[in-house]
C-alpha cells in the first residue's frame, strides 16, 4: 500500500469490510489507517456508504414462489443423442423396434455402394467400356449372319 | 442432494427437483433482478422466466465451469439486460441531476429520518441512476455476496473489468451521497455501528 489513491481503489474494489481485504494487504492497510488521518476519514466514508447501502429495503414477493412453482413447465426437449436413440430403438411397437435397427444396420452398406459408385479409390480400369461394347455388338451381329450370306 | 444431482434429476424431467432448486434460489434471484430493474412486477416476471429457462436448458449447465447459483444469476442478468434494452432503461436514462435531488431530499430530513423505507427509496434513486453494468456489479458484490471472481463470471467480463466497474459505481455513489456521508450526526451514529478504529 503505497499511496492514498491505492488505498481508495482497494476500498472501492473490496469494500470497507476488513474480512474482505486481501490477506497480503491487510497489515499495510491497518498501518495506514493507524498513521494517516485522511485515510481513516476516507475509510469511514466508505464504511458509512456501505452501511447506507445495507439500509435499502428489498420488497417482499409473497406470491412469487407459488407462481414459479405452479407455472406450466413445457415437455423437456430431447437431446440429439436421445432423439437418435429413440429413432433407432423406438418403444412404440415390436415391428418398429426391429425394422429401424435393421434399416440402421443397412446404412453402412448403402453408404459403401454410393461411395463405390462415385469414387474409384485410385483404381483405374483398363477396360475401355465403349470399345468393349462395340466389339460385343459386332460379334453378336456376325453370329446372327447366316453362313450362306457370309462373305 | 447436491446441485449436480438435482440438475440431473431436472434433466430427467423430475419436477420435485425443480421445486427444490426454486426454493433454494428464488430469494437471491428475485433480489438480484430487483436490484437491476427496480420494478416489482417485472422482477417477478424475470424471476419466473429464469426458472423456466432453468427447466428448459438444464442440460446446458456445466458444473465444472460455474456453480448453479452463478449460472442462474447469469441467466437472470441476461434477462434483465434484455428487459432494459426493450424498455429503454428509463430510470437510468432520465438524466436527472440526482446529486442535487439527493442533497435536497437529505436536507428535507430523509437522511436523518428513522424511516428506513424513505432512506431506502432515496438510495434506490441514486443506484437506479447508475449505468446497468455498475448497478449489476454493485448488487452482485454488495448484496448477493458474490466474490469479484464469481461476479465477473456472471457478468461475462474479466475480473479486472468487474473491479473497475465496481470502483466507478462506488465512486459515483460516494460523490452523489457525499452530503449524506458527511452529515455529522449521521456519521457518528452510523459509523459507530460499522467502524472500529
Amino acid at each position: 500500500m503505497k499511496t492514498l489513491e491505492e488505498f481508495i481503489h482497494l476500498l472501492e474494489i473490496h469494500g470497507a469490510d476488513r474480512n474482505k481485504w486481501p490477506d497480503e494487504l491487510r497489515q499495510d492497510i491497518e498501518s495506514l489507517l493507524a498513521e494517516d488521518e485522511s485515510a481513516f476519514s476516507i475509510f469511514n466514508e466508505y464504511a458509512l456508504l456501505e452501511h447506507r447501502l445495507d439500509e435499502i429495503v428489498v420488497p417482499e414477493f409473497p406470491n412469487l414462489e407459488q407462481r414459479v412453482l405452479n407455472q406450466e413447465l413445457p415437455a423437456r426437449a430431447q437431446s440429439i443423442t436421445d432423439q437418435l436413440l429413440n429413432w433407432l430403438i423406438p418403444t412404440e411397437n415390436l415391428t418398429m423396434r426391429l425394422w429401424r435397427p435393421a434399416m440402421a444396420a443397412c446404412l453402412p452398406l448403402v453408404f459403401g455402394i454410393v461411395l463405390g459408385n462415385f469414387y474409384s479409390f485410385g483404381v483405374n480400369s483398363e477396360i475401355d467400356e465403349l470399345d468393349y461394347w462395340d466389339d460385343e455388338l459386332a460379334l453378336l451381329a456376325m453370329s446372327a449372319i447366316p453362313e450362306s450370306e457370309a462373305p | 442432494m447436491t446441485d449436480e444431482e438435482l440438475m440431473r434429476a431436472v434433466c430427467d424431467g423430475d419436477q420435485s427437483a425443480y421445486q427444490t432448486i426454486v426454493k433454494q434460489h428464488l430469494n437471491s434471484i428475485s433480489h438480484f433482478a430487483f436490484g437491476i430493474i427496480g420494478n416489482q412486477n417485472d422482477t417477478e416476471d424475470i424471476s419466473q422466466e429464469t426458472f423456466l429457462k432453468l427447466w428448459i436448458k438444464a442440460e446446458k449447465w456445466q458444473p465444472e465451469k460455474a456453480k448453479l447459483s452463478t449460472w442462474l444469476h447469469r441467466i437472470t442478468h441476461n434477462l434483465c439486460v434484455d428487459y432494459l434494452r426493450k424498455h429503454g432503461n428509463t430510470e437510468a436514462q432520465e438524466h436527472v441531476d440526482v446529486e442535487k435531488e439527493v442533497q435536497a431530499d437529505w436536507q428535507d430530513g430523509y437522511g436523518v429520518s428513522e424511516d428506513r423505507e424513505k432512506q431506502g427509496k432515496l438510495l434506490r434513486k441514486v443506484i437506479n441512476n447508475l449505468p446497468e453494468n455498475q448497478r449489476s456489479a454493485l448488487v452482485l458484490c454488495h448484496y448477493s455476496g458474490f466474490s469479484n471472481k464469481e461476479a465477473a463470471v456472471i457478468l461475462d467480463v474479466s475480473v479486472k473489468a468487474l473491479e473497475s466497474t465496481i470502483a466507478r459505481a462506488k465512486r459515483t455513489l460516494r460523490k452523489q451521497l457525499s452530503g449524506a456521508l458527511r452529515a455529522p450526526s449521521e456519521e457518528t451514529s452510523a459509523s459507530s455501528d460499522v467502524v472500529n478504529h
